[in-house]
């Protein structure tokens, strides 16, 4: 019995020829050796950050040697926890204003057809093709101005505020898509139970709305992290430096630079990170492809 | 001009009661139909006799006695509420507003067919009275249990200690854990079991406290307590409301009567807002319009004439732009306080419109016969149709501020000459910084058309790379005889997952002189290469690494639209006898295309200001000044020039000139690709 299972062919798939095994040969060389181009750099990082033997630069002659003493320096000679500090701080606070802000704007502009709404979606899209930077002489003037009548407005808050202005277009437009898909059916029945429209909103929209709601969150927080321009412009102490302006001076500055003290922070910021975007593929993307194809 | 009949807010038809007025009508209309010069007489003296009008008479006299009734019903009232004083005082205010819609109802009852303000004044106390009693009725109940829960004389037997029940059950816990602590010693249980048990009567003991405390009478007494008393709020609050909607109701339902329209009344509101509305007895929506009024004038006009700024002299700042102020004052200054001002005014401006508008047709649906709303009926309407505007308030905040006012300022740079020379001091210099980059002349504008040839480059080649790659990984790994997907996926978002500034950094390293990447090159080529020194290896190398960053995006999504696809498509195409290349070129790529179609639009705008990976890896370089001047590197793109321009070097109204060229450039192109998506096409109405 089992000898004659042994040549049979069980699959639903038509067996392959010669030439067809070659061709998923080659598929499979192709798919793993861009593995490698993927993973080597990335390798090559997480091995000079643990490299004992480099010095300020990263070479690729020098021994290994394992050690810890690259993070040690990071975490004592750098301004490296007050970066991760400032940058959680402008994420979670950008993430925050833009979920109130957007959260209203997107059921206004999904539900009600008030006047005006199309020409002011239409606009606000085509403003928020400007790149940001183009304001920025005026985001320094405007900043020291507010800063000269309340001088706790920091730089860091005008950063906030960039970034939250910057993503309202967007954020209200992948909203709007996603309110636009739940039906009307149950905000009408509200309504005729006597709920106001803040009711509505509070009770109906906003748990169905939620998974939106903390895609457009993480988003927004995970911002900060990935942006270099502006708060390299802005921001001018490095110990108010986010992240990536913090990280770069360790490898490009000359008194600061120490390359694999730099691997060690990238290490450290990407890990955190790619565990999240690993945990959350599907609904990242999900939130992405939203806004523009049904939007 | 008068109508017959008056109209509500539904178009439902009322005779008039006023008689002089329905004659002043008959004649009007007559003239109307027939103007001859005796029935203009007749009405210019019918109008000059309106005072002594048999109906006009007896409205005066009506209005005496009312006058006089409301006095009256003031000192009545008053009285009432001394004859009560041992209720609460919202039973009291109940009680009186009761008393006095029963006096209403009796003094209104018999001037019901002479005016429609008596009428009103009538509904208005019927309604009043059919709500009330129950009110009063139902409310005292539940003060009279408040009062008797309140009463009960309880005794709690958590507080007190020494009841016998509660010391029992110590004891029993007691005399549990010593006969457990015995049976230990006498070797009868082990210590882990010892812990067990111990933990387990603890446990036990709690539980049965907490059994006996919702048991406890006191406890339940103020549960009860508080029950009650948030029934009764909850109970004032609803019937409050209920009895607002009646009498709006009865407010929409009643129709008023006037003489004749107040024309001037929108006109003289239009420059005091809220004016007008105080004069129709609109008090509330007044007192909202007169605080804009003081915004107005307090601050918007001030702050534009140059008062209370911080440096500038409000719209004349904008056209001076401090050329021959003080030494310390500043151009950019003046010119942002210029446009605040600007904003501050167009709020303004807002504001009178609205106010106008407003009075004048509250002014319109009078004559026709609605009175005017109430408070209570215009914050509903307000909550109603303006929730969109109202919830919309602070995104406008921000967007005004944070985008309008500094694209605004950029745009305004772009016509100045802001450069490292003129940083506090700069006149208006009009086209030329835009003919200067047409032109391509000067220190900038030579280099700014080698600067857009390269970003379009760049911008199609990395792009186009990422999404090509991106999509041929996809269409691999999708084969259903590829095993080990799931590791795939996972190694192919590490460079979208891991933040761009970090990969690109590192790879800025391994290609510097010496680096890592740059031997093994330079061993593959048989030749030594400096990627960062060479313009051509420098763009290529750009290119590739977006590639590289770009492609695991494109991946995952098409990984997910490929998968969406459904099988039966393939086996029809089968069938009718199509190979795998035709599959591929008609069903598969037509698919994916059409599905991602936006978000690929979204990645060439996302590269074309790309501005991380061109300044990390190379600060735009290699420099090379005879080409490219000291202002830009050769592989700067547009928006790191901007940057360098700006930041680096100060040429802020050069830098704000280019940002205007791409934005227009990049506004049509999204213009053109958001005019035509589903979004903007079919709109659910």
């Amino acid at each position: 019995m089992r000898k004659k299972k042994k040549g049979l062919y069980l699959s639903d798939k038509p067996p392959l020829t010669t030439f067809g095994k070659l061709i998923l040969g080659l598929n499979y060389f192709i798919l793993f050796s861009y593995c490698i181009v993927i993973i080597w750099p990335l390798f090559r990082m997480t091995t000079a950050a643990f490299n004992g033997k480099q010095g300020r630069y990263i070479s690729l002659t020098g021994r290994y040697e394992f050690s810890l003493k690259h993070f040690e320096y990071l975490f004592k000679e750098t301004l490296y926890l007050s970066w991760v500090k400032n940058t959680l701080m402008i994420a979670v606070v950008t993430a925050l204003l833009t979920i109130l802000i957007v959260s209203f704007t997107g059921y206004a502009y999904s539900r009600f057809r008030f006047k005006g709404r199309k020409a002011s979606l239409m606009t606000i899209m085509l403003i928020q093709t400007i790149p940001t930077f183009a304001g920025i002489t005026a985001f320094f003037t405007l900043h020291s101005i507010v800063s000269d009548f309340f001088p706790f407005f920091s730089r860091q808050m005008m950063l906030i505020l960039i970034y939250t202005g910057g993503g309202i277009a967007a954020n209200t437009f992948i909203l709007k898509g996603y309110i636009d898909s739940i039906s009307t059916e149950l905000d009408d029945a509200a309504k005729i139970d006597g709920c106001s429209y803040m009711q509505i909103y509070r009770l109906i929209i906003m748990p169905v709305v939620r998974p939106m709601l903390a895609i457009i969150a993480l988003w927004s927080f995970i911002g900060p992290f990935m942006d270099y321009m502006l708060p390299k412009a802005l921001l001018t102490k490095p110990e108010s430096y986010t992240l990536a302006a913090g990280l770069y001076t360790l490898m490009n500055n000359r008194e600061t630079l120490n390359q694999p003290a730099f691997a060690a922070g990238g290490l450290l910021t990407a890990l955190p990170i790619v565990i999240l975007f690993i945990a959350l593929q599907k609904q990242l993307i999900s939130g992405l492809a939203q806004g523009s194809v049904k939007g | 001009m008068l109508n017959e009949y008056l109209y509500d807010h539904l178009g439902r038809s009322y005779p008039r009661k006023n008689q002089y007025l329905a004659e002043l009508w008959k004649l009007e209309d007559a003239y109307k139909k027939e103007p001859t010069t005796v029935l203009k007489e007749k009405i210019s003296d019918f109008k000059k006799a309106k005072d002594n009008h048999p109906y006009n008479l007896a409205l005066k006299e009506f209005e005496i006695k009312e006058k006089a009734y409301l006095n009256e019903k003031k000192q009545l009232l008053l009285e009432e509420e001394k004859r009560h004083p041992n209720f609460s005082p919202d039973i009291l205010k109940l009680i009186i507003e009761e008393k006095s819609a029963m006096l209403d109802q009796n003094f209104y009852a018999s001037y019901e067919n002479l005016s429609y303000d008596a009428l009103y004044g009538l509904d208005n106390a019927k309604a009043r009275l059919r709500i009330l009693p129950e009110v009063i009725r139902r409310l005292s109940e539940i003060e009279e249990d408040i009062k008797l829960i309140s009463e009960k004389e309880v005794t709690s037997f958590i507080e007190n200690k020494d009841s016998s029940t509660i010391v029992e059950d110590k004891i029993h816990l007691e005399k549990a854990l010593k006969d457990l602590k015995e049976k230990k010693s006498e070797g009868l249980i082990s210590e882990k079991a010892l812990t067990n048990r111990r933990k387990e009567l603890k446990k036990e003991y709690k539980y049965k406290q907490q059994v006996k405390k919702l048991d406890d009478p006191l406890l339940r007494k103020q549960e009860e307590l508080r029950s009650k008393k948030f029934e009764r709020e909850n109970f004032l609050k609803t019937s409050k409301r209920l009895l607002k909607d009646d009498l709006a109701d009865v407010r929409r339902n009643t129709p008023v009567e006037v003489y004749a329209e107040k024309k001037y009344l929108p006109w003289l509101t239009l420059p005091f807002p809220g004016l007008g509305q105080l004069i129709l007895g609109q008090k509330t929506k007044a007192m909202l319009f007169l605080i804009a009024t003081l915004f107005i004038y307090f601050a918007a006009i001030p702050y534009a004439l140059g008062f209370g700024n911080y440096q500038g002299q409000g719209i004349s700042g904008l056209i001076s732009l401090a050329t021959s102020g003080k030494r310390t004052d500043r151009s950019i200054i003046f010119m942002i306080e210029g446009i605040i001002a600007l904003t501050l005014l167009t709020i303004s401006l807002i504001t009178y419109i609205f106010s106008f508008l407003d009075v004048r047709k509250v002014e319109k649906q009078m004559v026709e016969g609605q009175r005017p709303r109430n408070w209570f009926e215009t914050k509903s309407a307000l909550l109603e149709e303006g929730f969109p505007y109202l919830v919309s308030l602070p995104a406008l905040f921000v967007i005004v501020f944070i985008v309008l006012v500094p694209i605004m300022t950029t745009i305004l740079l772009s016509f100045t000459n802001m450069g490292p020379k003129t940083q506090s001091k700069f006149p208006w210099v009009g086209l030329s910084n835009y003919k200067m980059l047409l032109a391509g002349q000067g220190l900038v504008g030579s280099v700014f058309w080698k600067i857009s040839l390269w970003t379009i480059i760049w911008t199609l080649g990395a792009t186009t790379l990422a999404i090509t790659l991106g999509f041929l990984l996809a269409l691999l790994a999708h084969n259903p005889r590829i095993k080990g997907k799931g590791f795939l996926r996972i190694i192919y978002i590490l460079p979208w997952a891991v933040p761009a500034f970090i990969t690109i950094m590192f790879f800025s390293i391994m290609f510097s002189t010496g680096g890592e990447l740059n031997m093994i090159l330079s061993k593959l080529l048989g030749r030594s290469v400096d990627v960062k020194n060479s313009m051509v290896w420098t763009r290529l190398v750009l290119i590739l690494l977006q590639g590289w960053l770009g492609s695991s995006y494109i991946f995952l999504l098409s990984t997910g639209v490929l998968q969406a696809i459904p099988e039966d498509l393939y086996e029809a195409a089968e069938i009718d006898g199509a190979n795998s290349w035709q599959k591929m070129l008609r069903i598969t790529l037509p698919i994916v295309l059409f599905q991602t179609a936006p978000l690929l639009v979204n990645q060439y705008t996302f590269n074309f200001n790309n501005f991380s990976i061109i300044y990390l890896f190379n600060g735009g370089g290699p420099f090379s000044p005879l080409e490219y001047g000291n202002l830009a590197g050769s592989s700067d793109i547009l928006i790191s020039y901007i940057y360098k321009l700006t930041i680096n070097n100060q040429y802020q109204s050069i830098g704000a000139a280019v940002s205007i060229v791409i934005s227009v450039g990049l506004m049509f192109i999204a213009f053109l690709g958001y005019k035509n998506t589903k979004a903007f096409k079919e709109e659910r109405l």
